[in-house]
């Protein structure tokens, strides 16, 4: 038996667990790392130097509190609808159309892409950890497409309507195809997908480089970037403040292809042959599902997902595409592993994580913890999710549940209570 | 599966790698015809970079994570725990050699030990300590080793450029004004081009000692078979009453502990640590792993192939220096990442040992 098909084994355990088990385990992993990202939150608060201590602790000044720490970052994501340190408590100026709110779902809406992107991969059986040059090619050939075809095209909302769309696919696309060559090689020559993926957006972020700085940069600007599109062309903010790079047409399509998703996934047949090749790859080879091309379909889907992911980044948040593009891919693992691979449950999860990274920015500005805190966090999550078992025992230990007992020896995987 | 089909697997291994191997050393003697014949053109000037001193310093000097690594990644795949964290143990430990160094002040000395071999040290240990932590939740908690291995790869992602921030108010440290140096040979390293194997890093020495080092304790020792057993059948290695788990706390320790003197060297060669994007590392504790499955899990073969990749690495530093050719420094640093590709495309099948990645309960433990 490969690492492989062992890592497909574990896959098929989790999730085989039942559904309210897995919730249970994301809230439990989610707390742990809250709780550990808060005794980092403290040992750094000893490192660094400070005026006046903002916590004190057994006698000893820490510069920073994370109990505070946390406040800031949910109030500062919801846009500060609360007063802290106040007894009046809520901020009567609180508008929820505001430019906090607007970045946290202009986070959260960027992660429903690459959260959909891993999660039909990992449902597959195959770890897909490029979604991240995925959509660093994606997003430039949405660029690129939309900045060539837009003279053509009358200006307006006219434009937009045709243009948008069309760059949307030419960016799925382009991420599908970069997704379907590990499928291939994985496929066709039983190269390890998580190398391959990895190895990938390295030379991702490289070809984009050149790309952009050798053909199609901003002759206005220094930084490599190509020219900023026209504004019809590009996802304008409805309803919220305009820098919060926020429009809620975006949010609308990614949560129509939560829809389209699940019901790819557990309604089609399709769907069927890419779960059971994840969950029970011999079973799925016996009963007539051609592997390889099952492999290399999903890749493409997955790496659809994620280009689609860049194409809303181009379009919504930059206008252009710009060197350095944040890790969205990355933190769709984390989305995708915290909602148990499941369509529904990357919308929460997405909102969560959007809230995290959000609020980061308050609190680096409100409380001098630096933002790459919510890396630290999201490495944490994707730890403690993947150990049910840690939890589990826990359980036992502390003796909360006697009865699960069976759950706890098998993973349930015989209990026929999974969707 | 027969013993046939496994002979059969070996020959078409060998013969994957065999040829690799003439392909490598083809490549490298049409580069040599040709520069030999045009010596003033592109051929002739990437003959020259092959063949010079400096070129060869370079590569020994960038294999140095890579082959640690992938020793470290020997060790504990053949104990039967995948550790695709690497990459993380090599930041952790980097970053941490670093800070410890600044702590301690890089010119201090503690009893007799400088500040920046006290730094290594902590390095080491940081990758270690964190390599204790992936070890008890694959081992005792039974996490999936894959998404163990990223959680490790992506806390030390976010956690260096945090704690660097903290510290230093951004991503990278200060340069510490000081290096681990070179320790020189006297005589031998006059000798042209190997002269650079005496004129090196103490790192590099540390890697020439522990690649044979570790193919003896995995072949020739009790210890190796136990961890080759573990791999391979842990059911007999338990028959034999010999604790599994126990063997597979080392190997994933063992990893560690190399991984760590790789993050530590690299970071301390150059006096700094860079945290933004990919860190400095780069990928390179996931060329590691390519470099052992390449190089069939046996020490001397993943020393050469990360040799390779670093080879590769440092022709390509060199050729951006050399004027002229019009192609875009960022194309040419994609050739390693390109080059791992195409190799893990051609030696895709490695027969990986048969229990690794599979928890093993002795039925007694749990609970």
């Amino acid at each position: 038996m490969s690492a492989t098909e062992n890592a497909k084994a574990v896959l098929r355990r989790l999730t085989a667990a039942s559904a309210t088990e897995r919730i249970l385990i994301s809230f439990a992993a989610l707390v742990l790392a809250v709780l550990v990202g808060a005794v980092i939150i403290l040992v750094s608060g000893r490192i660094t130097t400070c005026q006046t201590a903002a916590t004190t602790l057994f006698g000893t000044g820490f510069c920073y509190d994370p109990v505070e720490v946390y406040l800031v970052l949910f109030n500062g994501a919801l846009g500060e609808p609360f007063l802290l340190n106040d007894p009046a408590l809520f901020n009567p100026g609180w508008n929820p159309l505001n430019f906090g709110l607007a970045l946290t779902l202009k986070e959260t809406t960027l992660l429903i892409f690459t959260g959909l992107s891993v999660a039909v991969s990992f449902r597959a059986g195959l770890f897909n950890i490029g979604t991240q040059g995925q959509l660093v090619l994606g997003g430039l050939a949405t660029a690129l497409f939309s900045f060539f075809v837009a003279p053509a095209l009358p200006s307006g909302l006219v434009g937009g309507l045709v243009l948008i769309p069309l760059a949307v696919i030419v960016g799925a696309l382009v991420g599908g195809l970069y997704g379907a060559i590990p499928g291939a090689l994985k496929a066709y020559a039983d190269a390890n997908e998580v190398i391959t993926t990895i190895m990938l957006n390295f030379i991702a972020a490289q070809i984009a480089f050149v790309l952009v700085s050798e053909f199609f940069s901003n002759p206005d600007s220094q930084v490599v970037e190509t020219t900023p599109l026209p504004g019809w062309a590009t996802l304008l903010p409805v309803a919220f403040p305009q820098g919060g790079d926020f429009s809620i047409l975006a949010l609308a399509f990614g949560l129509a292809l939560v829809v389209g998703v699940w019901f790819l996934l557990e309604q089609t047949s399709f769907g069927y042959d890419l779960r059971t090749s994840g969950e029970q790859p011999e079973a799925a080879e016996y009963g007539g599902v051609d592997a390889k091309r099952t492999t290399v379909t999903s890749m493409f889907l997955s790496g659809a997902l994620g280009g689609m992911g860049g194409a809303i980044w181009v379009l919504m948040v930059m206008g252009k595409w710009q060197a350095g593009v944040p890790a969205l891919g990355f933190d769709g693992i984390t989305v995708s592993i915290l909602a148990g691979n499941n369509p529904f449950g990357v919308v929460p999860a997405a909102l969560l994580f959007g809230t995290l990274k959000s609020g980061s920015l308050a609190v680096q500005f409100g409380t001098g913890v630096p933002k790459q805190l919510v890396g630290v966090l999201r490495g944490l999550i994707i730890l403690f999710v993947a150990m049910p078992e840690f939890f589990r025992m826990l359980g036992s230990a502390i003796d909360l549940e006697p009865d699960r007992e069976t759950v706890a020896t098998d993973g349930g995987a015989l209990g026929g209570d999974d969707e | 599966m027969s013993t046939t089909t496994i002979d059969r697997l070996r020959d078409t291994e060998l013969s994957y790698r065999a040829t690799l191997a003439g392909g490598a050393l083809s490549v490298f003697l049409l580069i040599a015809l040709l520069g030999l014949a045009f010596p003033s053109s592109i051929w002739g000037n990437l003959l020259a970079i092959l063949t010079s001193r400096s070129t060869l310093s370079s590569a020994l000097r960038l294999s140095v994570p890579i082959t640690f690594a992938a020793l470290g990644g020997i060790f504990s795949e053949k104990a039967g725990v995948v550790n695709i964290g690497l990459e993380g143990l090599l930041i952790i430990s980097a970053f941490t050699a670093v800070i410890t160094t600044a702590v301690v002040g890089p010119e201090m000395t503690v009893v007799g030990l400088p500040a920046i071999w006290i730094g290594f040290f902590a390095g080491v240990l940081s990758s270690v300590l964190f390599s204790a932590l992936f070890a008890v939740v694959c081992i005792r908690f039974k996490a999936d080793q894959i998404i163990a291995g990223l959680a490790v790869w992506l806390i030390a992602l976010g956690l260096a450029p945090f704690a660097a921030t903290v510290y230093y108010g951004g991503v990278n440290t200060d340069n510490l004004g000081t290096t681990l140096g070179t320790w020189t040979v006297p005589v031998l390293s006059d000798i042209p081009f190997f002269g650079a194997l005496f004129d090196a890093d103490p790192a590099v020495y540390m890697m020439l000692v522990a690649v044979p080092a570790s193919w003896y304790v995995l072949n020739r020792t009790a210890f190796g078979r136990h961890v080759r057993a573990s791999g391979e059948n842990p059911k007999a290695l338990d028959t034999v009453g010999v604790d599994v788990s126990r063997v597979r706390y080392a190997g994933v320790l063992l990893s560690g502990f190399l991984a760590g003197i790789g993050g530590s060297a690299l970071s301390l060669g150059l006096g700094q640590f860079v945290g933004n994007n990919q860190t400095m590392v780069n990928g390179k504790g996931f060329i590691a792993i390519v470099a052992f499955l390449f190089g069939n899990y046996n020490p001397v073969g993943a020393f050469g192939a990360s040799f390779l990749f670093a080879g590769l690495e440092a022709a390509q530093i060199r050729l951006q220096q050399v004027p002229g050719y019009g192609v875009p420094d960022s194309l040419i640093q994609t050739i390693p990442y390109v080059t791992v590709l195409v190799v893990l495309a051609l030696v895709g099948r490695t027969r990986i040992p048969a229990a690794s990645g599979e928890h093993y309960d002795t039925g007694d433990d749990n609970r």
